[in-house]
């Protein structure tokens, strides 16, 4: 048996309790609910293996599964397109004071979290809510024309409010470490801005891009507050029907089973960040 | 041109013409506005005040993409992404010139550069000379007015930026192209110069040969940057003409030429270059020299054919630097052993201080 000196003095058992505490929050907190949520969702209430729960969740929520798809999809691109507009500016933008302004204000939804954001656009996308308002006031529409944006649009301009900062933050970041030469070496060339952040700029940070926008489509696949406040109705989000099945019904089979739906679909984008991180040598 | 950042000159009414096809350098220390300069002519700057013609017109209102001005930047800024086909043609693509012509052009310019069939090769697969070419090549395709060169042979190891000297010059005789060169390495600028400015705290000190800069230093700063010198600190005792005998601090006494008017009691610079010096081991072959000295080596400092000697004066106690003859006559000298030293007054340049 090892003596208790010659375990002090083993750097194996240091690296072991170093990296013990992270393995057991791992362990506890992500492996163990996501092994029981797979194992619940392909389980039978009296007991053994079934497909049941999948096959109901499909029956019930197949329109909800595109429509969280879509949503997502639609505003990771979305997010993606504002993004790069934002780092854009920053990096290739020539009046210092907009480029000021816009440092300083596109951060702002950083800090502000989904479910505040959630309640802000209610007043906001609102029939008679601000926007509304505003565009009445202007005189542009009636106020018999205007319509209220709380349903999947309004859910697609909140993820896109609240999650465009973070990927721009990671894009304008990845912009601004590129050697400033090459930009200024294209503008010398003949290229025009859009271009050289079309051609030059963008295959240079795309990994990164790839990364935040990877990010924030998991983000996105998890919110509940956002889909709950602006859009109640069918279809909706998989993460309000989840809540659904377990405060209506105590449903954990199909609201696991919904679960892992999600799993799978943010398990691809995962593989495209892994993917991406060995290549980069190692993931940020 | 004058250029201001806030309170900071970094371009202080500068006034400059560059003959078309020539070699023309800024030569200066660090911070002294030679970039700020080149990136206005490149029209990344815009300047305070001032004017650019080039060919006779004006280009201020041009923006940096429509200006006839390439620039090959410091650390050569080639896209990573691209092949060397597609960095030398990028130009010529966003001119909107048809794929064949591009092609075609691309593989005569790399010819030009000594880069035939190089085309397909990534940039990391070339080395940093063929990066260098790579660079100019971008440029010229595009048949500029005018290139700017930033520094470009910083990046290179010395016995590569040797070489690159005297392609760089083989290459602006080739292409006939106006250069615009920009160093710090006083070397550089006058191995490959028609002329140059030695630029300093955002003025031109002296435009002019490099053999005028170098025999013919109007300035205390261009005598003392532009290649090697001794120098003594002194006052005017007495003039003749324009001969004029210094009385140094260690109470040495130096004959030389004045650069400019003085009177007797000035405070003065004096400078000679170490390869004016002559040595002479019993002083017989330095009668005719009007400074002459006794004294001991210091050291021998060998550097091939830019070898040196450090001599202290036995009267003053002055370390000069003197360039060591490459005749072989003084290979045998070592430290502590005595020689003779002596330099004409013709080569002794007296500068006023103030």
């Amino acid at each position: 048996m090892m003596s208790f000196h010659r375990v002090l003095h083993d750097e194996r058992v240091w690296s072991f309790a170093l990296v013990a505490p992270a393995l057991v929050t791992v362990g506890l907190l992500f492996i163990y609910p996501l092994g029981f949520s797979a194992v619940s969702a392909f389980s039978a209430e009296e007991g053994g293996w079934t497909f049941a729960n999948f096959i109901k969740a499909f029956d019930l929520y197949s329109n909800d599964i595109l429509f969280t798809v879509v949503i997502v999809s639609l505003s990771t691109v979305l997010i993606g397109f504002f993004a790069i507009a934002i780092g854009g500016y920053l990096t290739l933008g020539e009046n210092p004071y907009a480029v000021a302004i816009l440092k300083w204000l596109y951060r702002w939804p950083l800090f502000i979290p989904f479910i505040v954001a959630a309640q802000l656009m209610r007043t906001f996308l609102a029939k008679n809510g601000l926007m509304n308002n505003l565009i009445v006031g202007s005189g542009l529409l009636e106020p018999m024309q205007t319509q209220s944006f709380l349903d999947w649009r309004g859910i697609v301009i909140t993820f896109v409010w609240k999650q465009t900062p973070f990927v721009a933050l990671l894009v304008a970041g990845a912009m601004a470490s590129l050697d400033r030469s090459m930009i200024e070496s294209a503008r010398n060339l003949g290229a025009s801005r859009i271009r050289i952040l079309v051609e030059i700029i963008l295959p240079q940070v795309r990994p990164t891009i790839v990364v935040g926008l990877i990010l924030s489509f998991v983000v996105m696949m998890s919110v509940l507050s956002v889909p709950i406040m602006i859009n109640a109705q069918t279809p909706t989000m998989l993460t309000v029907d989840m809540a659904f099945r377990i405060n209506a019904y105590g449903d954990y089979g199909v609201a696991n089973a919904l679960g892992f739906i999600s799993y799978l679909m943010t398990g691809v984008v995962a593989w495209i960040y892994l993917r991406q991180g060995v290549r980069q040598g190692a993931a940020p | 041109m004058r250029k201001t950042f806030a309170d900071f000159v970094a371009v202080d009414d500068v006034d400059l013409a560059i003959p078309s096809g020539s070699f023309f350098s800024i030569l200066g220390p660090s911070g002294c506005g030679k970039t700020t300069l080149l990136r206005m002519i490149a029209g990344f700057l815009q300047p305070t005040s001032g004017d650019i013609l080039i060919k006779g017109r004006s280009v201020l209102d041009v923006p940096p993409n429509k200006r006839a001005v390439n620039m090959v930047f410091q650390h050569l800024a080639l896209f990573p992404m691209m092949n060397v086909a597609e960095n030398v043609g990028y130009g010529l693509r966003r001119r909107g010139m048809p794929r064949e012509d591009v092609a075609k052009k691309v593989e005569d310019a790399l010819a030009r550069v000594g880069l035939p069939g190089s085309g397909t090769k990534r940039i990391s697969q070339i080395s940093g000379g063929q990066k260098q070419r790579v660079a100019i090549a971008r440029c010229l395709v595009l048949d500029p007015d005018v290139l700017l060169l930033d520094e470009p042979l910083g990046a290179l190891d010395l016995k590569l930026r040797e070489h690159m000297k005297v392609e760089l010059k083989k290459l602006q005789h080739e292409f006939e192209t106006t250069f615009i060169y920009i160093t710090h390495d006083q070397s550089e600028a006058l191995v490959m110069s028609d002329r140059v400015a030695v630029m300093n705290a955002g003025r031109f000190e002296q435009v002019g040969p490099a053999q005028e800069l170098y025999y013919q230093p109007k300035t205390i700063f261009v005598a003392e940057f532009v290649g090697d010198s001794n120098k003594w600190r002194g006052r005017v005792a007495a003039i003749e003409q324009n001969r004029v005998t210094v009385t140094t601090a260690q109470s040495g006494r130096i004959c030389g030429v004045a650069a400019g008017p003085c009177s007797i009691g000035d405070d003065v610079e004096v400078f000679v270059r170490p390869e004016a010096v002559a040595l002479s081991r019993d002083g017989s072959t330095l009668q005719n020299m009007a400074n002459q000295m006794d004294g001991e080596v210091v050291s021998v400092l060998f550097n091939g054919a830019a070898s040196r000697l450090l001599v202290r004066a036995r009267e003053t106690g002055d370390e000069i630097d003197v360039a060591l003859p490459q005749t072989g006559e003084f290979n045998d000298l070592q430290a502590g052993q005595s020689v003779s030293f002596g330099w004409s007054d013709a080569q002794t340049k007296c500068f006023v201080i103030g």
